[in-house]
């Protein structure tokens, strides 16, 4: 009896706990419903600081774009991408919010390397992974059939096989390893100020080289105290760390 | 029998009154005179009458009075007699102090019944500063010099001043300019044609018809003027700032007494009257016209002044394909010209027309007034319940100086299915057949605006066992050489194996001779024994036995369709495949056949030719 008692206390706790995350999420969902944004953006922010989820920087991207906040909501739908790089909202979001900033820059990067990124981003770091390593262990496969195998037939299919998957794998594995070097290094960024001046050397008495706006998204090369030398485009240029949110 | 009597009096009096029925009793007297100055106050009837009675004129001293005097006059016009007669009171009175009196009506009696007159305002104006201080004695002398000034018209007692309502204002507020003509002690003719109006930059001007000119008498800076509306216009400043508006020219034509000397008595008589031209220019004016406002609300389009608004539907059940009209009368004062239709937002479904604007508007002192109605027509192409957002026509409101905003209610119009369903029917209708064919406008779907899809409502998965499969970056290597390191084991395993039992393939082919010998001796042994089932089952082991060893076809794959495609592929010829496959048959056949001593020599024989064969193949 005692045991039963037990098990059913568990059982509530297990429950109130996942309902406290519920509520407060659909909590924050009504409030989005009825226009309350900042009150919402609150709701996903609290729940962010428990677990990330690109769920609810989705979410809470959207809150920050109807209070006008161009440059977190662009952060937070990146962020959303991050943690589900297939999200057809948050890109289509992303889309949109990134229309309505003022800077217009434009890809100045070669197309295949354009396109090799967009492929890379569309898959997570631990999902290129586990796909490289499959690729491998069927490229070791078919080397050890290609190997052993009597027949004429079998050992060619076993041959092209291998080499094919063994070259995939290693393209699945430099995929994941770029994505790790983005993630650990954070050298992506968004402008979270109105107006920021680039300068040419990380001091404030620097001449000013170019003029980005809130929202545009950024890369940073390196880190100098409070000053970080960030690419935009073409252009280079030293601007205050406090002028940027990294993704 | 007082009626009969009545109409006699009536018929008497006709002659010598008149047909007018009705009774005209009117008091007349200038509107604004000056203290000290005579003036005249009549009374007028239009018909005989006696015993006037005037009110007590306790501001005015009576000079003298009442004079009667009678005229009447009888016309025949296209055989038409039209007579007038008219009564005449007249008294000479004069102001004893400055200020705006009334004089209250006067009773008469026309035919025994008591008529009333109109009362009279009368507005007094002091005297000429420069008169009273001369004093009445030298009154005389005053007029001299009056008419010594008149030769001179001086822009003392000839000017126009140019009178703006408000020098204040803000952007699109009506203001009045009116230019005035002054002028005291010269005689004006006339106005030229010769005026130049300044261009009103900066405004949008709405000019006041005047039908004519009247003179009244005003009191302006000490002295007392003939004046004259020459000129009114209705100004909206259309930008903020301060707009001056440049000087107007105005021409008149002046009476002037030539100052030659008396020739004759005629010549004194009928006086020497020239006429001169005398230009006036009126001065320029400054309006200081302030900006509206900011926070001007989204259906601001520039309306100030001061308005009202009266929608209007007129039916809200139509069936499709029935226009829809919705009505808005904006009416009020302002700048009427300038505002601008709302815009309806028709819903999709309908198809909307140009509005039909119907302007009424009044030019007065005090602005553009009247108003403005807007008729929207629509037809609604398809069925259904439809809202039509309510219309927001936002203005400044010029006395509150506040943004106002007036707003149709919302309307919901129900949308039947029109009876005849345009082409549908007319095509069934042709047919002549029940199954009517109905035929859809195909329309792309229209893209009314863009936006952020909304949030994502469906709970995230439940936290941390989401990632059930995490590979670390740590020990991502371990994940390579393992199976890397699995797979070279089994290469070396395999390979061992595989070359083991290619070793066993060699042994079994090199003994395979032997081994078949063996057999074959044995079946021999079984032949002369006459042992017919040992026979044919050595026989059968040796043919077997001896294709497996030398093909190295494993036994559960031996058969004689294996057999035959491997011997084929290592080039044997055809022959010898028979013969082959002719030994199985015969072996497996004649196994369980009733059987010779015959065959069983000959099976035999070919059984040991076969083996040779083969041996000579080199296989």
């Amino acid at each position: 009896m005692k045991k039963i008692k037990i098990r059913l206390f568990l059982a509530a706790l297990v429950w109130s706990t996942m309902t406290f995350a519920q509520t407060a999420f659909d909590t924050a969902n009504a409030a989005y419903a009825d226009g309350r944004y900042a009150e919402a953006a609150e709701g996903y922010k609290a729940l962010l600081a428990q677990t990330p989820d690109a769920t609810v920087y989705y979410n809470l991207g959207n809150a920050q774009f109807k209070q006008g906040e161009l440059a977190q909501a662009i952060l937070n739908y990146e962020r959303a991408l991050r943690l589900r790089p297939n999200y057809p909202e948050a890109k289509y979001n992303l889309a949109f919010a990134q229309s309505r900033i003022t800077d217009n820059i434009a890809e100045q990067d070669f197309f295949l390397s354009v396109w090799a990124r967009a492929v890379r981003n569309s898959l997570q770091e631990n999902t290129w992974f586990i796909l490289s390593i499959g690729l491998f262990v069927l490229g070791l496969a078919g080397l050890l059939l290609f190997l052993l195998g009597r027949e004429l037939w079998v050992r060619k299919t076993a041959f092209h096989v291998a080499w094919t998957a063994l070259l995939f794998s290693l393209i699945a594995g430099l995929n994941g390893g770029s994505l790790h070097q983005r993630d650990t290094l954070r050298n992506e960024a968004v402008i979270t100020q109105g107006v920021v001046n680039a300068k040419s050397s990380p001091d404030r008495s620097g001449t000013d080289l170019f003029t980005i706006h809130e929202g545009t998204k950024v890369t940073i090369r390196e880190s100098l105290g409070e000053w970080c030398n960030i690419r935009v485009g073409n252009n280079e240029g030293w601007i205050r760390e406090n002028n940027l949110e990294r993704i | 029998m007082k009626r009969i009597l009545f109409i006699l009096c009536t018929l008497y009096i006709v002659p010598l009154s008149l047909w007018a029925d009705e009774v005209v009793f009117k008091a007349q007297a200038p509107s604004q005179v000056i203290v000290g100055r005579p003036f005249q106050m009549t009374y007028t009837v239009n018909q005989r009458s006696r015993d006037l009675r005037a009110p007590e004129f306790t501001d005015f001293d009576v000079l003298s009075g009442p004079y009667t005097s009678t005229s009447s006059s009888t016309s025949f016009v296209n055989g038409r007699r039209t007579s007038s007669f008219e009564q005449t009171y007249t008294y000479m009175l004069m102001a004893k102090r400055e200020g705006t009196f009334t004089i209250g009506p006067a009773t008469i009696k026309v035919s025994g019944e008591q008529v009333q007159s109109n009362g009279v305002r009368i507005t007094v104006l002091p005297e000429d500063q420069q008169t009273s201080s001369q004093g009445g004695s030298q009154s005389n002398q005053n007029t001299q010099s009056n008419q010594s000034s008149q030769s001179s018209a001086s822009s003392e007692n000839l000017f126009v001043r140019t009178i703006v309502s408000k020098t204040r204002v803000h952007e699109q507020e009506a203001l009045l300019l009116t230019y005035k003509l002054y002028y005291a002690g010269v005689d004006v003719a006339q106005m030229t044609n010769n005026i130049k109006f300044p261009e009103y930059t900066g405004f949008l001007k709405q000019d006041i018809e005047q039908n004519e000119i009247q003179t009244e008498l005003e009191h302006y800076n000490g002295r007392n003027y003939q004046t004259a509306v020459l000129h009114q216009t209705v100004l909206y400043p259309q930008h903020s700032g301060d707009i001056t508006i440049d000087p107007a020219y105005f021409e008149f034509v002046l009476r002037v007494q030539t100052r030659q000397q008396v020739r004759s008595i005629f010549d004194d008589f009928f006086g020497t009257y020239t006429n001169v031209t005398k230009g006036v220019k009126a001065p320029g004016a400054t309006i200081h016209v302030a900006a509206l406002p900011g926070g001007k609300p989204a259906g601001f389009s520039g309306g100030v002044g001061k308005f009202s608004f009266t929608p209007s539907i007129s039916q809200t059940e139509v069936q499709a394909n029935e226009a829809v009209t919705i009505k808005i009368d904006i009416s009020g004062a302002g700048n009427m010209k300038l505002l601008k239709t709302p815009a309806i937002d028709w819903p999709e479904g309908f198809e909307p027309y140009d509005p039909k604007v119907t302007n009424n508007f009044k030019t007065t002192t005090s602005g553009v007034s009247g108003t403005k109605s807007i008729e929207y027509l629509a037809i609604p192409r398809s069925a259904g319940e439809y809202t039509i957002p309510s219309i927001a026509f936002s203005y400044f409101d010029i006395d509150e100086k506040a943004y106002r905003t007036l707003r149709s209610p919302e309307y919901t119009i129900h949308v039947k299915r029109g009876a005849g369903s345009a082409a549908g029917s007319a095509v069934s209708g042709e047919e002549g057949n029940e199954g009517a064919v109905y035929y859809a406008q195909k329309e792309d779907i229209k893209q009314l605006g863009t936006d952020i899809r909304y949030i994502d409502t469906k709970q995230p998965k439940a936290t941390g066992s989401s990632r059930s499969f995490v590979i670390s970056y740590q020990y991502l290597w371990l994940w390579y050489v393992i199976p890397l390191l699995i797979a070279v084991v089994l290469l070396i395993v395999l390979r061992k194996q595989i070359r083991e039992a290619a070793d066993i393939t060699r042994i079994r082919y090199k003994r395979a001779n032997k081994v078949a010998q063996k057999r074959l001796k044995a079946a021999s042994a079984a032949l002369k024994a006459n042992n017919k089932d040992l026979f044919y089952e050595e026989i059968e082991r040796a043919a077997w036995t001896y294709l497996s060893d030398r093909l190295s076809i494993p036994t559960a794959d031996l058969n004689k369709e294996n057999i035959t495609t491997i011997l084929r592929r290592k080039g044997v010829s055809d022959e010898l495949v028979k013969e082959v496959t002719d030994v199985l048959s015969t072996a497996e056949f004649a196994r369980y056949a009733p059987a010779t001593d015959h065959a069983m020599d000959d099976l035999f024989e070919a059984t040991t030719r076969l083996i040779n064969h083969l041996e000579d193949q080199k296989l």
